[in-house]
């Protein structure tokens, strides 16, 4: 068994032992049952926010170095945050319908700014997908990975600089807004268990693309290989 | 020649050719009017609706269709024609600085022949202090000036770039659009604008650094 498969596994159970200690929590007084939902939105909306770091360390690490690995890093972390701003935003949607009444809020910060981040690294991979070159590639998306990342801040701090419905942030490291003990373990073995999922799932993406890059690199090669320069004995009347 | 000579020549550049084409504000604003006399037809004939949203909609045309504005540099400059350019030696930070300043300018003239349009549409009412809304109609076309430059810039040469610049700078553009909106609903209220008016000062300062600090990768990129 390698690393990557290792990883996987650890990661998927760590994934099951924190949804199994999710359901055994108390549910909540005016939320219920629905108040579970804090399980997969929080950790989707953390690992959203560590997949975008990882695309700013990636585009400012190939900017630096000029190492393609760290460009296919930023790729497979964007790919992912991409992934979970989806889940969070999902997550929102359906605990706002049922405590808030509606699923989506205009006046809301939160959820408008993190929607726009969504569009923005939506944006980032599809300039990835429209840049044939591996160097010109690299050398857009860094850019822009890094121009990206402002929007994150803005996300996280939204809550604070607008009155908003959204509830403060849960966790800080200033302590945490939930009096239940089995509560706070329970999302916090989540988030471990989600940053387990995206450290396992980048690490075999960021691999992913590597061989598909070693392939594309071959195939160009074997095509390149099939043109020959003319010489002088070829020449015939 | 210096930096600046070479900002004021590349902006002057610009607005000759748009003094040519007319492309701008012969074909792009006009687009925009239709945009501002279409929407009023899709919401209910309320005049109270749509004094409230008109402020909302100049700015969405301003952001959505001045992007184009800003856009319509990669097409009058080819591949060829930025290679000379800096195999003549401008400096790319000057290069986009001057270009910048040229979409301000336009943009300008774009927002200020869009605005009567949307008085008379929409009817918003007076506005006390609304000299108050020139500083916030520089500070918008600005930065979506630097914004529209710094796109066409990264995805200069791309065959997709016509549909994947819009996709790049309409999200990136909210820190402009939001404020300036937020600004008009102040001033309407008889508030001040100081909140807005930072934000949207910081937003421009950040992007003109970014834009002057990626000039010569994106340069490499693009030829």
């Amino acid at each position: 068994m390698n690393l990557r498969t290792i990883l996987t596994a650890i990661a998927l159970a760590a994934l099951g032992y924190g949804f199994w200690l999710a359901a055994g929590t108390p549910p909540d007084a005016i939320q219920g049952e629905y108040v579970r939902i804090i399980h997969v939105h929080v950790p989707a909306s953390w690992v959203a926010f560590l997949a975008f770091g990882g695309t700013l360390v990636g585009s400012l690490g190939w900017l630096a170095t000029k190492r393609f690995g760290f460009d296919r890093f930023a790729a497979a972390s964007a790919e992912l945050g991409v992934l979970f701003t989806a889940l969070s935003l999902l997550t929102g949607m359906i605990w706002g319908q049922v405590t808030w009444g509606v699923a989506w809020d205009w006046g809301d910060p939160r959820m408008a700014s993190t929607a726009l981040m969504f569009f923005v690294y939506l944006g980032y991979l599809a300039l990835r997908h429209a840049t044939d070159h591996p160097v010109d590639r690299a050398r857009r998306s860094s850019i822009l990975g890094a121009i990206a990342f402002v929007q994150v801040p803005l996300v996280y701090f939204s809550v604070n600089l607008y009155r908003s419905l959204h509830q403060r942030q849960t966790l800080t490291p200033g302590g945490w807004k939930i009096e239940d003990a089995s509560t706070i373990t329970a999302l916090l073995t989540n988030v471990a268990a989600f940053s387990l999922v995206y450290l396992a799932f980048v690490v075999w993406r960021t691999r992913q693309l590597a061989t598909a890059a070693q392939r594309a690199g071959a195939a160009e090669a074997h095509a390149g290989s099939a043109i020959t320069a003319p010489t002088l004995g070829d020449h015939r009347d | 020649m210096s930096f600046w000579r070479h900002a004021l020549r590349i902006s002057a550049r610009d607005l000759r050719i748009e003094g040519r084409t007319f492309e701008a504000i012969g074909i792009t604003l006009p687009f925009g009017l239709v945009a501002l006399f279409l929407a009023p037809l899709a919401l209910p004939a309320d005049a109270d609706l749509l004094a409230d949203v008109g402020p909302g909609m100049f700015w969405i045309v301003t952001v959505l269709f001045g992007m184009f504005v800003t856009f319509r540099q990669s097409v009058a400059e080819t591949t060829a024609q930025r290679e000379a350019i800096r195999l003549l030696g401008v400096d790319p930070a000057a290069r986009f600085t001057g270009r910048v300043a040229a979409s301000t300018l336009l943009l300008l003239g774009f927002e200020a022949l869009l605005a009567p349009a949307t008085v008379v549409l929409y009817a918003p009412g007076p506005i006390p202090a609304w000299g108050w809304l020139v500083p916030i109609a520089i500070l918008a076309a600005a930065g979506l000036a630097l914004l529209g430059t710094l796109v066409v810039d990264v995805t200069a040469g791309l065959r997709a770039r016509m549909s994947l610049a819009p996709l790049l700078v309409a999200p990136l553009a909210a820190p402009l659009l939001v404020p300036a909106a937020r600004a008009v609903d102040a001033l309407r209220r008889g508030d001040g604008i100081v909140g807005p008016a930072l934000v949207m000062t910081a937003s421009v300062l950040a992007l003109a650094i970014v834009g002057v600090l990626t000039a010569h990768p994106l340069q490499e990129s693009s030829t």
